[in-house]
């Protein structure tokens, strides 16, 4: 950070008063929506009671983190933004989580920059002293709006965040020896999402793959109980099998609290699997993830790797 | 190996006194535990060295209040058990530093690699390098610190311990738990055992005050083990009991023994009787007198009766005859001749002291020996410690547990003047004498009256170490006791103590868990403060390896109180082997009981060649008995065998 501000002055920028993360700036997310998708299990999306007691069989965790701040201006108001991401795989050993291998712990630490906005010569000057990334994907002639281009840099932070996870995925699967519990979808996690070892777990629901009949279906499900399985499809992504499954009970919260979607490859969407991974992410409500304010679905191995990330990216 | 590393924060920063460190939780650490901080260079290209002693240590997880884990095993702590996962937890402890290296510029110790210290580097950070080289050693082990599997002797300084640098030890603890005496003998056997030749001889004179504490100290015990055999090894101290030891009781009240738990006959051999005239207490008769009794006038003729009467021909020409006073007997006949003499004359004064004071002074004086029955003795005799004939390494034991407060106020007061005036004259027969006193808050309590004993306890406290006299003190309650004794103590140990004395401000510089250990400590741990030490360190020692007193007076029953015939046999037996039962019997037979208790005693004093004769000499003579002969029947009167008395 401090040679990358070296470099700004340097290169003629003004440098950005503290601000917040952007990742904190309220952003204009897609709208939420419902979308249907193709039961596995039965004709229609039903409950399902998850048999038998929660087990202990999750292996590992991975979870990625991003930080980015917009670090100085450029002229005409372009964002210089720093952007730090990180992944890692914590394995279980025992009743704690340890690191599993060096290369399953990942930090980049990047300059966003729009390339074409500030001209070959910044660009240089500001590539001689760290990592940049271009956040431009296209040529276009005129000006950006300085929103725009933060909006973009946000995003190309977030996919290298998600290049991460999906580079510690792929390890995993390729080399690990258990189910790694991965925070949020594998649909584009490239071979992960074809293991049988990465278990996708969605905290968010913006989009509710289900059609207005069966919503009930998956608002109305109880702690221990998930719908039965569907195809989640997508055309830049792999096709996965999916489930809702209730971890807590959402009484005297809003209808989503609790409530957490399952992707696992198409291949292991059998029934008797999905009910062995709900329980084994049934299991991993406790200990709860307090004072985490996602604590309702997320997994208390997901915050500790969370915290693990923060503590190595500072 | 690395144990933790040292961090620190903006609301915990670390000083040039105190640091903080985390460790797995796993890791050999706790209050007390010494470390060293591996920093990095200097300016100068050493390498930074901070050592330190954990004082505190801290546990917590990710939890921001309990209520989170009680929702998480919804409200059933058995669901706890069952998660997968554990809470992550740290475990952080706080140092407070014992010694940087190098010393100067004094600064905040730095973020570095946290190791268990060596022996070496306890002895670095003791400072105990100094007095552990070769050419000046003068190291006394004081026991063992224990870390995990490793075990470092821990010495004090003997110029700290016994002067001149400083002196006196203190010891506090609860009592029961076999810290506070036990701790003592070790001490002293380690003292006796590593105290260099080259800074002179050493004895030590103990006052028993309660049971049989220390009636044993020659004999050996069989309670050590293994562990207890390995600390004495590792100290180089040898696993045997005192080899010279005297033991020291007054007589009791119908003086036929010595008031002792020792007097087994087979332990009689190194037990003496312990008893002073008029000579030797009048001396100390301020100790037995309070303020109320001696005020200047009575103090004026005490003086008199000192400087001018005692052990010399006294004439006065109210007296009727001239009085050689030598004896609490024969002070009380000059008494009596002095009042007689002033009510002839109807003399109201007499050499300026008003008969009132005469009287109250007689009073005071003649009731010592009642009040100091078997210590003080109205004949004169005395049988003393061997003052002048003090020997190297030996123990000389004064039993005053069975003897009255104010018995034991002035054989302390007496010992102790002697020991202190013997060792400014250079005449002892050793160059240090360790006194221990237990109950210290007996004698030297903070508050209460000034009496003898606690100024001569002051006394010995700030001046005893230029002497040689060294001070080892126990008691209960450190926080009872003056400030200036315990302040003057060069070095203190701490057996478990009581939390309520842990509450008093004595105790506020020691951290809080630092407090709870100390009020939890097991047999055989202690609390070290010296002054070569920055911090306390804990430590082990070992059970002494003498006898302890139940033990002693279960093995070594004390006998009930002889006859008079039976004490005079075994009194004179130690001085003539041929004296018999039957002889004693009869040397004594129509003896008033005083009259054969003095004898005893002037012939245990002299010691004589022949002691049967010099026994036989101590009774007034009288007239040879002869044996009683039948008296002859009377005759029967003539006619008596008649029925008629009058009949001739």
């Amino acid at each position: 950070m401090r040679d990358a501000l070296r470099a700004l002055r340097h290169a003629g920028a003004v440098v950005a008063s503290a601000e917040a993360p952007l990742e904190m700036r309220p952003v204009v997310a897609d709208p939420p929506r419902l979308q249907r998708a193709e039961p596995l299990e039965a004709r229609t999306v039903l409950v399902h009671r998850v048999e038998g007691e929660p087990v202990v069989g999750i292996a590992a965790f991975l979870d990625g983190i991003q930080e980015s701040r917009v670090l100085a201006h450029w002229r005409d108001g372009v964002p210089i933004v720093h952007g730090t991401v990180a992944a890692a795989i914590r394995r279980r050993a025992g009743r704690t989580l340890t690191a599993w291998r060096a290369d399953a712990v990942r930090v980049e630490r990047s300059l966003f920059v729009p390339r074409s906005a500030v001209g070959e010569a910044a660009w240089s000057a500001l590539a001689s002293a760290g990592s940049v990334r271009d956040t431009l994907d296209e040529e276009r002639a005129g000006a950006w709006h300085p929103q725009e281009l933060t909006a973009r840099a946000l995003s190309a932070v977030q996919r290298r965040r998600e290049a991460l996870e999906v580079a510690c995925a792929e390890l995993w699967c390729g080399e690990g020896d258990g189910p790694l519990f991965v925070d949020g979808g594998i649909a584009a996690a490239g071979a992960a999402a074809h293991s049988a070892l990465a278990i996708g777990v969605v905290k968010s629901h913006r989009t509710l793959y289900v059609d207005g009949d069966a919503l009930p279906v998956v608002l109305g499900l109880r702690a221990g109980e998930r719908t039965t399985t569907f195809t989640v499809t997508s055309p830049r992504r792999a096709s996965v099998a999916s489930w809702y499954l209730r971890l807590r009970d959402p009484q005297g919260h809003d209808a989503l609290w609790g409530l957490v979607r399952v992707e696992v490859a198409l291949d292991a969407g059998r029934p008797e699997r999905a009910d062995l991974v709900s329980r084994w992410l049934l299991a991993e409500r406790a200990p709860v993830s307090l004072p985490d304010p996602r604590w309702g679905a997320m997994a208390y191995g997901i915050r500790l790797t969370e915290e693990y990330l923060r503590a190595v990216t500072r | 190996m690395i144990l933790g590393r040292v961090v620190a924060t903006e609301r915990r920063p670390n000083t040039p006194h105190e640091f903080h460190f985390w460790t797995a939780l796993d890791s050999p650490v706790g209050i007390g535990t010494i470390v060293r901080v591996a920093g990095p260079p200097t300016g100068d290209g050493r390498l930074l060295s901070v050592y330190g002693v954990v004082v505190e240590g801290f546990s917590y997880t990710d939890l921001q209040t309990p209520l989170h884990d009680v929702l998480g095993a919804d409200g059933d702590p058995a669901n706890a058990l069952r998660a997968p996962t554990d809470r992550t937890e740290i475990r952080l402890y706080t140092a407070h530093a014992l010694r940087h290296v190098p010393d100067e510029p004094l600064q905040p110790v730095p973020m570095g690699e946290v190791h268990l210290a060596t022996d070496d580097d306890i002895a670095i950070a003791l400072r105990m390098d100094g007095y552990l080289r070769d050419d000046q050693r003068t190291a006394i082990p004081i026991g063992v610190y224990r870390s995990g599997a490793a075990q470092s002797p821990i010495y004090l300084d003997a110029d700290f311990l016994l002067g001149p640098e400083a002196a006196h030890l203190n010891i506090s603890g609860v009592s029961g738990l076999a810290t506070k005496t036990s701790a003592v003998e070790w001490l002293l056997s380690a003292i006796f055992a590593h105290f260099p030749a080259r800074k002179g001889s050493v004895a030590a004179v103990c006052f028993n005050v309660k049971g049989p504490d220390l009636c044993f100290l020659d004999l050996p015990s069989d309670k050590l083990d293994d562990a207890d055999r390995a600390l004495y090894e590792a100290t180089g101290v040898p696993a045997a009991p005192f080899a010279d030891v005297q033991y020291y009781a007054p007589w009791t009240a119908r003086g036929h023994a010595l008031a002792t738990l020792r007097t087994n006959e087979a332990l009689a051999h190194n037990v003496h009787p312990l008893s002073w005239g008029l000579r030797e207490v009048l001396q100390y008769a301020e100790v037995l007198l309070n303020k109320d009794d001696v005020d200047a006038k009575a103090d004026a003729l005490i003086d008199f009766i000192r400087e001018r009467v005692v052990n010399q021909e006294f004439s006065d020409g109210i007296l009727p005859r001239a009085h050689s006073v030598r004896s609490f007997a024969d002070l009380e006949q000059w008494f009596r001749d002095v009042l007689r003499g002033m009510e002839a004359n109807d003399a109201e004064t007499w050499r300026t002291h008003h008969v009132a004071t005469i009287r109250k002074v007689r009073n005071r004086l003649t009731n010592i020996s009642t009040r100091c029955r078997g210590l003080v003795t109205d004949d004169g005799t005395s049988h003393d410690l061997p003052f002048g004939e003090f020997r190297d390494r030996a123990v000389y034991v004064i039993d005053v547990a069975a003897s009255e407060d104010d018995a034991q106020d002035l054989i302390f007061a007496r010992v102790v003047s002697q020991l202190r005036e013997q060792l400014e004259r250079r005449t002892l027969g050793v160059d240090h004498v360790v006194v221990f006193v237990d109950e210290l808050n007996k004698y030297a309590p903070s508050d209460g009256p000034d009496t003898y004993v606690r100024q001569m306890l002051l006394d010995i406290a700030e001046r005893g170490r230029y002497l040689g006299l060294v001070l080892f003190a126990a008691q209960q309650f450190r926080s009872q006791v003056h400030r200036r004794v315990v302040g003057n103590c060069g070095t203190a140990l701490f057996g478990r103590m009581d939390m309520d004395e842990l509450a008093t401000p004595g105790y506020a510089t020691l951290a809080p868990a630092t407090r709870i250990k100390l009020s939890t400590l097991d047999k055989g741990q202690l609390m070290v403060r010296h002054p070569h030490f920055a911090q306390p360190v804990f430590v082990r020692f070992p059970r002494p390896a003498v006898l302890g007193g139940r033990e002693g007076v279960e093995r070594y029953p004390a006998e009930p109180e002889p006859s008079l015939e039976t004490a005079v046999t075994r009194t004179l037996r130690r001085l003539d082997a041929s004296v018999t039962l039957e002889w004693v019997k009869q040397a004594i037979v129509a003896a008033p009981e005083d009259e054969v208790l003095r004898a005893r005693n002037r012939t245990l004093q002299a010691r004589p060649e022949d002691v049967k004769a010099y026994f036989r000499a101590q009774f007034r003579s009288r007239v040879a008995t002869e044996p009683v002969t039948a008296r002859p029947a009377s005759l029967p009167l003539a006619g008596s065998g008649s029925s008629d008395p009058y009949g001739f």
